[in-house]
């Protein structure tokens, strides 16, 4: 199977303000890409040069092996897309916006657009101006999904829905691989990506500084640990773990990040009494910070 | 098929339709005040005013229907809120739509940045001559009731025409702008510059010496030769026409050349 979307050296500079810096990134036919990074760091940007919206400084995209700014109108066709911030006139009602937008694309079942919306419990009839705003994103991800594009690209396409809606596009996003089509999705939240994405790239500042699978990244990641003993502290014992960091001791209480798998930890527990042990997983922003820290490590270090 | 020239036109038909009925009532509303203007109270406080105001104020013969509608129906009122129809269309085309973010919806969608543009353009036309039609029709309306059948309906006809062209410039100005530009702001402030400003020259240029000024002004190809007096200026329409032509042609261009604004 051949790559969906290919970005070679993708740089996008606004004026001396950088958006992206050589981006290079293969997504293949039939995966489910999970694009993660924090607001600003440039994935409203990669998506948008994908859809010719803004156009590279240097460097180049290719989506089925074509530019998108030569092949925009032939390669839209195939491509459903959820903005960031998804926006149209409020004062249509749903239906109307959606069978327009169909049409734009030649027209689609009426009873899929029923379907879609029957499962998303979104009410066709209602004016688009008074939808809260998890309602709109349904619109969104309505029209994005009705015409089983082959490459669907969707800017944080969960914002602003409930848990339950939430899966429900989880359930769309499984369905649309198990028929072969393409996902591409950014997101800020590491927990509805990992759910279905094959491969995560991270992008900070600009710059991808990771890729792999979930289950590798998580590997990875540090892990927060917080455990109270009923005696003292044996600080050097933990002190002398491997991977530790961040170490802090306040009374019983020991504090601190472990970034490889827990086996030495607990035989050191196992020599104390524990009275409680909380381990969280490493949440998006631990990841974020334990590549932003290697990242400005390397940096350094090459400097140096 | 449902397309983006129809469903610009359906979403801005309100707005449309405001401004047509509006334009018309009170073109009518005007029109119908003729018989007394020739009846002599507005032609006499007229006499008492210098040459060159009146000529400024294409006043010199007020007593006339011709003259009459000239300088004021369609010399002031009719035509400026033609002209903000255009402008307030032509600025949410591209501008406004591409500031609030639906351009992005519309664009990821098979639709080239030529073909919206097109269609919007020609949204604005159909609009334009939408309400320079309604405008026509309250003119013959009031025609008999007002005295007014000094002036033909090929004449009334000729005048809306060249209404309708007028509005579509000054909007295809604005899209033009905001094609170039994506701002909002830029469209609507440059394209109501240049109407102050050519309205400006086209009514006084003679006075301050540079009667060449009012040549590049639209307002001059609108009315300078009286459609209400002479009929169809096929070549003063051509001009205008051509004007819309070239400024769809530059932002056809500028609008495939830049990055969308986010």
């Amino acid at each position: 199977m051949g790559d969906v979307i290919e970005l070679e050296k993708l740089t996008k500079t606004y004026g001396t303000r950088r958006g992206l810096v050589e981006l290079d990134l293969a997504v293949a036919e039939g995966e489910v890409f999970g694009y993660l990074g924090p607001n600003g760091a440039g994935k409203s940007t990669t998506i948008r040069l994908l859809l010719d919206l803004i156009r590279p400084t240097s460097g180049r995209a290719r989506l089925f092996g074509r530019d998108p700014r030569e092949h925009a109108v032939e390669l839209h066709r195939r491509i459903g897309y959820l903005a960031g911030d998804f926006v149209v006139d409020p004062r249509q009602r749903v239906g109307e916006c959606l069978t327009f937008l169909a049409d734009l694309r030649g027209g689609v079942p009426r009873t899929r657009i029923e379907e879609l919306a029957a499962r998303l419990d979104l009410d066709l009839t209602t004016r688009i101006r008074a939808l809260s705003k998890g309602n709109r994103q349904k619109v969104g991800l309505v029209q994005a999904f009705m015409h089983q594009p082959d490459l669907l690209i969707l800017d944080e396409p969960t914002s602003g829905l409930d848990p339950l809606v939430q899966q429900t596009f989880l359930d769309l996003v499984r369905e649309a691989t198990a028929a072969g089509q393409t996902v591409f999705m950014s997101s800020h939240i590491m927990t509805e990506v990992e759910a279905v994405a094959d491969r995560v790239g991270i992008i900070r500042e600009g710059r991808l500084v990771a890729l792999d699978t979930v289950a590798r990244l998580r590997d990875r990641a540090r892990h927060r640990f917080e455990i109270t003993f009923t005696g003292p502290v044996d600080r050097a014992a933990l002190a002398a773990l491997p991977g530790v960091s961040d170490l802090v001791v306040e009374g019983g209480t020991a504090r601190f990040f472990l970034s490889t798998d827990p086996n030495e930890l607990i035989a050191v527990l196992a020599r104390h009494r524990v009275a409680s042990l909380q381990a969280s997983e490493p949440d998006l922003g631990e990841l974020f910070f334990a590549y932003y820290r290697d990242t400005e490590a390397a940096k350094e270090a090459s400097r140096a | 098929m449902p397309d983006v020239l129809t469903k610009t036109l359906r979403d801005s038909r309100r707005s449309l339709a405001g401004f047509a009925v509006g334009t018309a009532l009170v073109g009518a509303m005007y029109a119908g005040f003729y018989p007394q203007v020739a009846d002599g109270a507005m032609g006499q406080a007229v006499e008492g005013f210098s040459p060159a105001l009146r000529e400024a104020l294409n006043m010199e013969d007020i007593g006339s229907a011709a003259g009459y509608l000239g300088s004021s129906v369609f010399g002031i009122i009719v035509p400026l809120i033609t002209v903000i129809y255009g402008i307030a269309t032509g600025t949410r085309a591209i501008a406004g739509d591409e500031e609030n973010g639906y351009l992005d919806l519309l664009l990821a969608h098979p639709v080239s940045r030529t073909r919206l543009l097109l269609h919007r353009c020609a949204a604005l036309a159909v609009g334009a001559f939408a309400l320079a039609g309604l405008v026509l029709l309250a003119m013959l309306a009031v025609r008999p009731g007002a005295r007014l059948d000094t002036i033909s309906i090929g004449q009334f006809a000729a005048q809306s025409v060249a209404l309708a062209l007028l509005g579509t410039l000054f909007g295809t100005i604005a899209i033009t702008v905001g094609a170039a530009t994506g701002s909002r702001a830029a469209a609507l402030v440059g394209s109501a510059a240049v109407g102050v400003l050519s309205y400006a020259a086209n009514t006084f240029a003679t006075q301050i010496g540079a009667d060449p000024l009012r040549y590049l002004s639209p307002f001059h190809y609108y009315i300078g030769n009286e459609p209400l007096r002479n009929g169809f200026q096929w070549v003063d329409l051509g001009i205008l026409a051509a004007a819309v032509g070239v400024l769809v042609l530059a932002a056809t261009v500028a609008f495939n050349r830049r990055d969308l604004t986010s």
